[in-house]
């Protein structure tokens, strides 16, 4: 029986050719995002001219150039600024208002409990775009149209995700904990934001990673309503060098660099938690 | 479940701080906003100007007025034709590379990561590797048939409206595919080890264990990613967007409804007219195929629910 125990499957000679086979094909596939990863890094410390006669091989000039230009001259600083700022603060209210959310719903009981679970599902079914004209409609008067503001509030908004997976989380910490500090008088957000908070760390984390990654690269909602340079977010601003393409051909590269390392570098120490958060609600149940 | 997780807790008021917040935030950027779409639709109305109601006009334009219609029906054309895609190409791409990670071919730690890796890089950077890559002047494709002696290989890409599709759903897979993917591999992992080892002993082929035993344990997955995907693909934007332009590629063979809607909401006018209610009638009309799309698709996944 024991060599059932193990998880073995295609393990036959001819088996395990296929199984190299598809292995030796995946990490040619796999290398694609490798060099063009590491291409687009290294080209952007070439010069003007190497990049244009040399576009692929490996720099045989070393200028920060490129990024003097995109950082002194443009303001590269503004834009990735403002990409720290939208993500940083809309994962922060999303996660603290969709807890607090999932909290009440998940551990009071009154009349309207089971509707509005139901309520902060629904948000699921809708595609963003089918409010997107009544919103850009109230944020222009609200005087939050190409504010980083009016696009936090928006992506705080857009909770139901969240709500739900924190609610199944909280469903499972036990009571215990939080009736005995209510005996000691400890009022509830006290007993929200100090041993719920703590307990929930993991979930929070992941599902706030998910959103940061998602909110770091959108490109639809800054499109519509980040429309100034000077509330411009990091993807918007590659978007806009690549219209201006050929004139600035190695800025380019520099930019896109800029825009790349952060999430590369979020990506290779998160991954499992990336992962987490994007199964976390999706298969259970 | 919901009612045994419930014990039963001190009735309290302390809710009503928790939610409110939360909610009315929701309830004035998620659920208002819809509502006006879908009243805006019925209107003519320009943003500043009176209302005026038209009934179903906006929609009968939409549909059967030949100026828009045209544009309309090519958009939607191409989001039924990716949308066939996702069926029968990404999703089972997708769930043969979550099966290739389960059987643990060798290096699979690492093609896990790899595979997973363009789903954190944002669609303009994607955008500027499809540049590099098919440019047809400074593109690497084109270079490399050069010098390996196959310029007649070497073609417009994205230029050529008969390439232009398939160059995209190719960028679309190297992007999109991982979530999927690590969507299938979660719901793998939690096949009971008990079913595999029985098909085991019973001497399956594996070909048969996975269509027989595997496969009907992944209908949670099938039907998250099938959901998903429809969604995705029937709200498609940034990459066509980015790859092929705001007017939708070549010939319009990269235009989907969503760019239409785009640049008849934000992108100037069609036609010299600027109707904030036209805009709501093509997400109102878009919305109302997606949940036909949704049902017809739950029905289709339930009966193989039943049939396995």
């Amino acid at each position: 029986m024991a060599k059932f125990t193990e998880n073995r499957l295609w393990e036959s000679a001819s088996a395990k050719i296929i199984k190299n086979s598809i292995t030796i094909i995946l990490l040619v596939y796999t290398a694609i995002a490798v060099v063009l990863i590491g291409n687009t890094f290294l080209s952007s410390f070439k010069s003007k001219d190497d990049l244009i006669k040399n576009t692929l091989g490996l720099p045989r000039s070393f200028t920060l150039d490129s990024f003097r230009y995109i950082l002194l001259e443009d303001s590269f600083g503004r834009y990735f600024l403002n990409s720290i700022v939208l993500t940083v603060l809309s994962v922060a209210l999303l996660v603290f208002l969709a807890s607090m959310v999932a909290y009440g719903i998940s551990k009071f009981r009154f009349r309207g409990n089971g509707v509005l679970q139901t309520y902060f599902l629904i948000g699921l079914m809708f595609p963003i775009q089918l409010g997107i004209l009544p919103l850009f409609i109230m944020l222009t008067k609200m005087h939050l149209n190409n504010t980083l503001f009016g696009l936090i509030l928006l992506y705080a908004a857009n909770m139901s995700f969240d709500v739900y997976v924190f609610s199944k989380f909280f469903k499972g910490v036990p009571n215990s904990l939080s009736e005995s500090a209510r005996i000691d008088g400890a009022n509830e957000f006290t007993i929200f934001i100090q041993i719920i908070m703590p307990l929930s760390k993991p979930v929070l984390f992941t599902a706030g990673l998910i959103s940061f990654v998602q909110i770091w690269n959108d490109f639809y909602m800054p499109l519509v309503f980040l429309t100034k340079p000077s509330v411009r977010t990091l993807t918007l601003a590659v978007y806009t060098y690549m219209s201006n393409f050929l004139a600035k051909w190695n800025y380019v590269f520099a930019a896109v660099s800029m825009a790349l390392i952060p999430i590369i570098i979020v990506f290779f120490l998160f991954s499992d938690q990336i992962v987490a958060g994007l199964t976390g609600g999706a298969v259970k149940e | 479940m919901w009612q045994l997780m419930k014990i039963k807790t001190k009735q309290n008021k302390a809710y009503i701080g928790f939610i409110l917040p939360g909610l009315i935030l929701y309830t004035m950027f998620m659920i208002v906003p819809i509502f006006f779409a879908i009243f805006y639709s019925f209107f003519n109305w320009n943003g500043i100007g009176p209302m005026e109601f038209i009934g179903l006009d906006n929609f009968r334009k939409l549909l059967f007025d030949p100026r828009m219609s045209r544009i309309f029906y090519n958009a939607l054309g191409n989001n039924v034709k990716y949308l066939l895609c996702v069926w029968f190409i990404i999703t089972p791409v997708q769930l043969f590379f979550a099966y290739v990670l389960y059987i643990k071919i060798r290096a699979h730690r690492y093609l896990q990561l790899m595979l997973f890796l363009p789903y954190v890089i944002s669609t303009s950077i994607v955008g500027f590797f499809v540049i590099l890559i098919f440019d047809p002047n400074i593109g690497a494709l084109n270079k490399i048939l050069g010098s390996i002696g196959l310029s007649s290989w070497q073609s417009a890409w994205l230029g050529d409206p008969s390439r232009s599709f398939t160059i995209f759903v190719v960028v679309v897979i190297w992007q999109c595919m991982g979530a999927g993917m690590m969507i299938f591999y979660a719901n793998l992992k939690e096949v009971p080890q008990d079913l595999i080892d029985a098909s085991q002993i019973d001497g399956a082929g594996e070909l048969r264990r996975f269509f027989n035993v595997i496969l009907p344990q992944l209908v949670p997955s099938l039907t998250t990613n099938f959901v998903l995907g429809t969604i995705f693909a029937l709200t498609m934007f940034d990459i066509p967007f980015i790859i092929g332009g705001s007017q939708g590629g070549v010939n319009n063979s990269l235009d989907f409804v969503n760019m239409v809607f785009y640049r008849y909401a934000f992108g100037g006018s069609y036609f010299g007219e600027t109707s904030i209610g036209f805009g709501a009638s093509i997400s109102v009309t878009m919305f109302v195929f997606i949940l036909i799309i949704l049902i017809f698709q739950t029905k289709i996944l339930k009966k193989r629910e039943f049939d396995s």
